[in-house]
């Protein structure tokens, strides 16, 4: 059976790296506001996910304002995919 | 990894997968073109088709540099465009709209340009006309249906190409068109 990944076990971290699969890279701000949390929050978790290597951030502007982009790794697709494969399977094993 | 203690229960995980793909749909839904995004590209498609059937036609460069700098300068500003107002990247946008790597551009586009030389090699201009204008029709039409098709499925077809190869595609295509024109 595919085992589940610590790292993005905690929802609101699926949630965040399941919504970075939509795009190539996100500003800051468009991330915090589709997922609905505040600055500190997504920033403990980027934090977490980038320690982990899952995602990358780097320093840019947007509108005129410095501000961060944030990308999913390669590493960090491998992983989300794996992690939904897991939870896939522990959904069929009560079905 | 971690221990059976924190495993969720198949009801919790079936949430967790629910919520976290419909944010991920929300955001999809939310990307939108920049206004006439659709029609200025479809406009510099068509201007850079007839440039280069005239180009090809008389042998001279000056056309089809011209065609493919306006071209450029239109793509520049709309994928700037892009990404200021949705405050995201999407590599599948800027490969398979702007640069119409999708297939119903792609077709669109090498049809029209292959039935425009030909016509201008005949000198039938209002032809030429006709055919770019169908080439720039047809590329904004294969946009306009890949963006659909990214909203369906964004995970599928966000990324789209790597730049490396988008850069490898583009300096083909210049490259051919060089010696097509010195050629002619």
């Amino acid at each position: 059976m595919a085992e589940l990944d610590a790292q993005i076990a905690a929802p609101a971290r699926l949630k965040l790296m399941t919504t970075l699969t939509a795009v190539s890279e996100a500003e800051f701000a468009t991330v915090r506001d589709a997922l609905e949390v505040s600055d500190s929050v997504l920033s403990k978790h980027l934090a977490a996910l980038e320690d982990a290597g899952y995602v990358r951030r780097r320093k840019g502007v947007h509108r005129g304002r410095r501000t961060t982009w944030i990308a999913l790794t390669p590493r960090g697709r491998k992983a989300l995919s794996a992690h939904v494969a897991a939870l896939r399977e522990l959904i069929r094993g009560v079905d | 990894m971690e221990s059976e203690h924190d495993r969720p229960t198949a009801a919790e995980a079936a949430d967790a997968l629910t919520e976290a793909e419909a944010s991920r749909t929300t955001l999809a839904h939310a990307i939108t073109t920049p206004s006439w995004c659709f029609t200025s590209l479809g406009t510099a498609v068509a201007v850079q088709i007839g440039l280069a059937a005239v180009g090809f036609a008389d042998g001279a460069l000056l056309p089809v540099a011209a065609g493919l700098a306006v071209f450029a300068a239109v793509a520049g500003v709309q994928l700037a465009r892009f990404r200021r107002r949705n405050g995201v990247w999407l590599g599948g946008f800027a490969s398979r709209v702007v640069l119409g790597s999708a297939a119903p551009a792609s077709v669109a586009y090498a049809l029209a340009l292959a039935a425009a030389i030909w016509a201008a090699a005949g000198e039938h201009w209002w032809l030429v006309a006709l055919w770019s204008a169908a080439g720039g029709a047809g590329y904004a039409l294969g946009g306009r249906r890949w963006l659909r098709t990214y909203r369906a499925e964004p995970a599928a077809h966000g990324r789209g190409e790597s730049a490396a190869w988008l850069a490898l595609v583009a300096l083909a295509a210049v490259g051919g068109a060089v010696l097509l024109a010195a050629g002619a």
